[in-house]
């Protein structure tokens, strides 16, 4: 078997639990990792000085596909204090999903910052589990502040079908932009 | 690596420091195994699985059936950076095969492209 993956971030509490778990295989499970933290707050992280240690959840699930692959999809620690570790998660992911809550928009913004820096591919996920679809697509562009380049797409996480279709999107804009890059067709 | 370094953790009731289980070593030095590299017990690694310590024979026996690292440690409740180095030297003692993340993903734009068609061919056929 072949191993590939997808992340799914957003701010905390947005769904990507729920989301993971509407199309793994297996119950999302969690693996922990202890980190070393600064005691006194956030914006000290990476100074030297009393260090305590904070425990970081990754959720992640696992799809078998055909062709002898095996899809894994990893949630992102939510707080925004845990977004060093998302290196660890995007180094050969496929692409990713950013999952936004439209009551809370500027959650999502890290997410999609860091993705853009990296030039990982990603799609937006309008989560529309909390209500309905409150906000037009192209709202939701222009309040995230991205390009027309990146695909927006409905979908309530606790649905598999609709889950399905945002993964498919992930990967279908992986391959534009690999092609776009290679100059192909 | 600062990052998967935890002080103490609970294993079947006993509390240890995690590294005692890597005797004392982080993986550090090695070259990192992916998170989601599959892990697949071999059948020397079966039959001598009793040889090995706790921690090394439950993951050659999860491992009947390929395993990923972060579900090794999800499972067996210990830290990745733990699961990193027992894989290493159980894949060293020929009791396991490790399957890396596929080389194409940063390869070539032809196999790039192959490999994700056929991730979405799947994903689609769901």
């Amino acid at each position: 078997m072949t191993p590939v993956k997808i992340v799914v971030a957003g701010g905390f509490g947005v769904g990507k639990t729920t989301f993971v778990g509407a199309i793994s295989e297996i119950e999302p499970l969690r693996s922990e990792a202890i980190i070393t933290d600064a005691s006194d707050g956030i914006d000290d992280l990476f100074e030297d000085g009393t260090k305590t240690t904070t425990t970081v959840a990754m959720d992640f699930g696992r799809i078998s596909l055909k062709h002898q692959l095996v899809l894994y999809l990893f949630g992102t620690p939510g707080q925004d204090r845990f977004h060093f570790m998302w290196n660890e998660l995007a180094r050969g992911a496929i692409g990713a999903v950013v999952l936004v809550d439209t009551r809370r928009v500027e959650d999502c913004f890290a997410a999609i910052d860091f993705f853009e820096r990296r030039e990982t591919p990603f799609v937006v996920a309008v989560n529309t589990f909390h209500g309905r679809k409150l906000h037009g697509i192209e709202e939701v562009r222009t309040a995230l502040q991205i390009g027309p380049e990146v695909p927006i797409l409905y979908c309530d996480a606790r649905v598999r079908v609709d889950v399905q279709k945002v993964l498919v999107a992930v990967v279908e804009h992986a391959i534009d932009r690999v092609k776009s890059e290679a100059g192909v067709g | 690596m600062s990052i998967w370094e935890p002080q103490k953790i609970q294993i079947g009731g006993r509390m240890v420091r995690p590294y005692t289980m890597t005797r004392g070593r982080s993986g550090v030095a090695m070259p990192l195994v992916a998170l989601e590299a599959l892990v697949a017990a071999t059948p020397l690694g079966l039959r001598m699985r009793h040889r090995f310590k706790w921690e090394s024979a439950e993951i050659i026996k999860l491992s009947r059936r390929e395993t990923a690292v972060i579900e090794l440690a999800a499972i067996l409740e210990v830290p990745v950076g733990v699961v990193r180095v027992l894989v290493v030297d159980l894949r060293g003692r020929g009791a396991v095969t490790i399957t890396d993340p596929p080389a194409a993903l940063a390869g070539a734009a032809e196999g790039q492209i192959e490999l994700l068609q056929k991730v979405l061919d799947g994903i689609k056929s769901l």
